[in-house]
């Protein structure tokens, strides 16, 4: 509770170093007045010589100061100087939201913290039946003979993902690119909402648009019966490209336009400077894209078993179905009980771990960029 | 407060300045379509359920129809047609796998009307359980309309969805690789399929697994070198314009005479059960689905065959004498 | 080359923000470039990839766009003429039969309902946590937990969020398979969204409008609640309909917890189908094509519209904010 009331004082301190000269009179006055009033709740009563100040002639705030003024229970005169300590009432009412949204936020961390718990938890007796190792290692996956190898699925969603990616990032890059460093307004107002609409998509429609189309059209091409890695890679690099594009062309957008020039003016043609210049200057930013990008599709569940041909196996071309973590939950989570349902939440909590290992290298990267970034600007400063 | 803010502010805004902040009144209006936004939500909500109509119907009991997954959407879609033409009854059917249906109508009396897609067996023959065929299934194999192979037997068939049969070429036909198509685990066409088929076998894992007959359906007629099994009902096209052929086994064509006959190996007739003469709410619930609204309407849309002159007279038989 | 120079022209403009004096900077740039150019110092391979290397760019957008409007026409191509036909009997009458034939009122109406809920349930939470964030926290490790978690939370693949409503919400909490299970899961899926869109929104509201209201002597929630929500209403407002759209598109979820009979739900323990759910059905049995083309079709339209809306207030927003 101290803490939030710390903040309340200490909020205009922070911001009174930014401000413009105009407003510092009256930042001064506010912190003065908080500083007498010490630790405690602390505001200053409304003062009508304040409400001159020139930088918040807001109506609004005009109106809370009256009404704050009004409501304080206050029986004695108050002399315009004079500190005023906001009631006990506003006080708790005050900490009491304060906690509410504290707990709103820890929501967010019980219900991550509860999905790993509780997944981890209905997978645990895999240890015992199945064993971990067997688990992961297994090759047979037979419903029938009670045998759970997940190595089939596992690596599964790694060919799937991967051909994906190798299909998909260099798209949405270049798509990126040209969007940053080509594209003219007028054309980017059609191709940003085009991307975002693409990324809005459901991935049922998706799915649905491979079968009847890309399934077939595969099926003509490599023969067999369409269903396997090399329709799930289209289909999957269709869903994953909006998500890259966008994320790299912030990543390419924030790289300042100095260095560009700079580029330009050593007479670099346009294709120099965005593949040496620009590129490795928002190097991470992509990597971070593609790592997000990888993340949706390894969790990417009914786009992909709609098309992936779900067969247990092991990679066997690029027409042979298979099957991946996603897309065998769905398709016998519904009828599944015991052993086999242990070893379906064994699966959710690899896809669990995975993309938690994701977003842990997307923040590494990121402090990593920040070392860096701090490093180049305390050498440019000396 | 709110109240009390809104008039102060009015007064307020006729003095200096406003107009510089002017957006953070005017941004208030979103917060008030938000409100709206979600009252039209509500509304639209409320007026679906009156579109529905909460009509409060005079229920006076119910039918609980239980077991068999096969059975499942011929059950439930006659249990929706039979509930608007006889609104004082409520039919709840489940599909828990046939085993299930037995027990809950036969021994634990959970259920009025069990389903069944296989014969009684053991010890159920003893729970004296009257068998009502409702309609016959068959299951189809299918492969590519230019396929020359047109007939296999069930030793054959075994060991193509084996994999021990792996090229046409073995079958007479030309040389290219089989393409397997299977259905889902959770498939009822599936496992009536291995216990007539497989034996002991375990199917090949190479083939593609698809949740749905029509899938299968539109794979295999555009794929040469496939082989797949749907229900009877589904060979001949539905809403689309492809083609598939069906396969004789052992040298049995599928038809429906065959299939009815049980003279094709992968046919079986699928049944009502119950405990007793049926009388009341569950009579009137199994002469529905034996009318011909039901016959010729969901059992044929589910890809089953209807039941025979011979199966009507015989139920007729069975009101009036009590037994089969 | 000029038209190549009237791009890199565009270019500029879009990205150097009011940048009066470098562009007499770069036409100097682009005058040297051209003396260089007109010298003929070896640069004619560079100018070949240069132009190979832009085509390849025009062609990678092309596709990219190429694949939307593939995806859009084929959709609308085969579904528009199903939701016409006998307007709006596809929209307004019920499934008929084991193959679904008729309508698909009921999943639209479960569709809604799930996802009204899910936002009923979600947005006060999402809201209030991201003020928490963006103005009552300090910079510290409790910050970063709880934004280390949200990062997660919309991380967790659907499957693994279907996964858990099956089992925690059904199976442990008892709750039927119903929109209320449904709604639960969504709300999860949502909330790092709504959160995300929120705190971005409250740390867009400028400085000094809150100065000026501590400045008044408000305390922090009447700060909050008074100035700085209201003027981040729009953007918001902009967040929730984008998560709501994805929640409307939501398969995996729903699937695992909404049960998949038809049923048109009254109360919120009352099971249902999703239009996407509808959709996976009608597409994976493969017999029934035309409605889930005309499915798809609806879905998309409502998504489209959804998402165009979020941009429209969000474009008028920043229209409001720039005068």
């Amino acid at each position: 509770m101290d803490e939030h009331k710390n903040k309340v004082s200490s909020m205009p301190e922070e911001d009174n170093s930014k401000v413009g000269s105009s407003a510092v009179d009256a930042q001064e006055n506010t912190q003065s007045n908080e500083v007498e009033a010490g630790k405690e709740g602390l505001r200053t009563d409304a003062d009508p010589s304040k409400k001159t100040l020139t930088h918040t002639p807001s109506v609004v705030m005009k109106e809370l100061a009256d009404t704050a003024a009004q409501r304080e229970p206050v029986p004695e005169a108050r002399p315009a100087t004079k500190l005023q300590l906001v009631s006990r009432s506003t006080q708790i009412k005050e900490a009491s939201l304060a906690t509410l949204f504290f707990v709103c936020a820890f929501l967010a961390v019980l219900g991550a913290g509860l999905i790993f718990a509780f997944v981890a938890w209905r997978a645990f007796p895999l240890l015992s039946d199945i064993g971990l190792w067997n688990f992961l290692t297994g090759t047979q996956w037979s419903v029938a003979d009670n045998t759970f190898g997940a190595l089939p699925f596992i690596l599964g969603s790694f060919v799937v993902v991967g051909g994906s990616l190798v299909l998909g990032v260099p798209l949405a890059v270049l798509t990126a690119v040209f969007m940053s460093e080509v594209a003219s307004p007028r054309a980017n107002a059609i191709i940003r909402p085009a991307v975002e609409l693409l990324a809005g998509v459901p991935s049922v429609v998706v799915g649905f648009f491979g079968v009847v189309v890309v399934v077939p059209i595969v099926s003509a091409l490599v023969g067999g019966a369409g269903f396997g890695p090399l329709t799930a890679w289209i289909v999957l690099s269709i869903m994953i490209m909006p998500t890259i594009t966008t994320l790299s062309e912030d990543a390419l957008n924030s790289i300042p336009m100095g260095i560009r020039e700079a580029s330009y003016a050593m007479g670099a043609t346009k294709w120099q400077t965005i593949w040496k210049v620009v590129i490795p200057a928002a190097r991470i930013g992509i990597i971070d894209a593609t790592i997000l990008g990888m993340g949706r599709a390894i969790g990417e569940t009914m786009a992909v078993l709609m098309v992936v041909g779900n067969a247990p196996q092991l990679f066997a071309g690029i027409s042979a179905p298979i099957s991946t973590m996603t897309s065998q939950i769905v398709l016998e989570m519904g009828y599944s009980s015991g052993e086999h349902r242990t070893a379906l939440f064994g699966l959710a909590a690899i896809l669990f771990l995975i993309s938690m290992s994701l977003v842990l290298t997307v923040r590494l990267l990121a402090r990593e960029q920040t070392k860096k970034t701090k490093k180049v600007k305390k050498g440019g400063g000396a | 407060m709110a109240a009390n803010s809104g008039t102060v502010c009015c007064s307020s805004c006729e003095k200096e300045g406003s107009h510089r902040f002017s957006s953070i009144p005017k941004t208030l209006g979103p917060l008030r379509k938000l409100l709206v936004f979600a009252a039209m939500i509500t509304v639209l909500l409320l007026s679906s359920f009156v579109l529905t109509g909460c009509t409060g119907r005079d229920i006076q009991g119910q039918i609980i129809v239980s077991g068999s997954t096969t059975l499942l959407p011929i059950a439930e879609t006659a249990a929706q047609q039979f509930e608007t033409t006889h609104p004082q009854y409520i039919v709840l059917v489940s599909g828990m796998g046939t085993s299930a249906g037995i027990e809950a109508v036969g021994v634990t009396g959970t259920a009025d009307i069990g389903t069944s897609s296989r014969d009684l067996r053991g010890a159920e023959l003893d729970l004296d359980l009257i068998e009502i065929p409702v309609a016959y299934d068959g299951i189809a194999v299918i492969v590519h309309p230019d396929n020359p192979v047109n007939n296999l037997t069930l030793a054959e068939l075994r060991d193509v969805f084996s994999g021990n049969i792996t090229n046409w070429q073995e079958l007479d036909g030309p040389d290219m690789p089989i393409v397997l198509v299977n259905r889902d685990e959770a498939s009822g066409t599936r496992s009536s399929f291995a216990s007539a088929v497989m034996d002991d076998e375990s199917f090949e894992v190479n083939s593609v697994v698809l949740p749905g007959t029509g899938q299968v359906r539109e794979v295999v007629a555009r794929t040469p070198e496939a082989i797949g099994y749907i229900s009877v009902g589904f060979v001949e096209p539905r809403h689309v314009e492809t083609y598939v052929q069906a396969i004789s086994l052992d040298g049995v064509e599928p038809t429906d005479e065959n299939i009815i006959s049980e003279e094709y190996p992968i046919s079986r007739a699928l049944h009502f059960l119950v405990a007793g003469t049926p009388e009341g709410s569950a009579l009137e619930y199994i002469e529905f689905v034996l009318s011909d609204e039901v016959q010729q309407g969901a059992v044929r849309d589910a890809g089953f065959l209807p039941i025979t002159e011979a199966d009507h007279t015989e139920f007729r038989r069975m009101l009036s004498e009590g037994n089969y | 080359m000029s038209t190549n120079m009237n791009k890199n022209k565009n270019t500029r403009s879009t990205n150097a923000t009011g940048a009066g004096q470098r562009k007499t900077g770069m036409q100097v740039m682009k005058e040297l470039k051209e003396q260089h150019r007109e010298s003929g110092s070896g640069l004619g391979r560079a100018h070949l990839n240069n132009r190979i290397a832009l085509g390849v760019l025009w062609g990678a957008t092309i596709i990219t766009i190429g694949l939307l409007a593939v995806i859009l026409i084929y959709v609308a191509y085969h579904g528009l003429g199903v939701v016409l036909q006998d307007f709006p009997r596809f929209i307004f009458t019920w499934p008929e039969g084991v193959n679904a034939e008729g309508g698909i009122w009921p999943t639209i109406v479960a569709t809604l309902y799930s996802t009204g809920l899910a936002m009923a349930i979600s947005t006060p939470i999402a809201v209030l946590a991201a003020v928490y964030l963006a103005e009552y926290a300090k910079q510290g490790r409790i910050v970063k937990t709880i934004r280390f978690a949200a990062d997660s939370l919309a991380s967790v693949p659907s499957i693994v969020m279907g996964l858990f409503g099956l089992a925690f919400f059904v199976e442990t909490l008892n709750i039927p398979l119903s929109m209320l299970a449904a709604s639960l899961g969504l709300s999860l899926l949502m909330l790092p969204i709504t959160m995300r869109a929120t705190e971005e929104a409250i740390r867009a509201v400028p400085r000094y409008i809150r100065w000026g209201s501590y400045g008044m002597g408000a305390t922090k929630w009447q700060t909050v609640s008074r100035v700085v929500l209201p003027t981040a209403t729009p953007r918001i407002i902009t967040g929730l309909i984008l998560s709501l759209a994805r929640a409307i598109g939501e398969t995996a979820v729903v699937f695992l917890t909404m049960g998949i009979a038809i049923n048109l739900p009254i109360i919120p323990t009352d099971s249902g189908r999703s239009m996407s759910v509808h959709l996976y059905l009608m597409a994976v049995e493969g017999i029934n094509l035309p409605s889930a083309y005309g499915t798809a079709f609806l879905l998309l339209l409502i998504i489209l519209v959804l998402n165009l809306s979020a941009r429209y207030i969000s474009k008028r927003y920043s229209r409001i904010d720039n005068a």
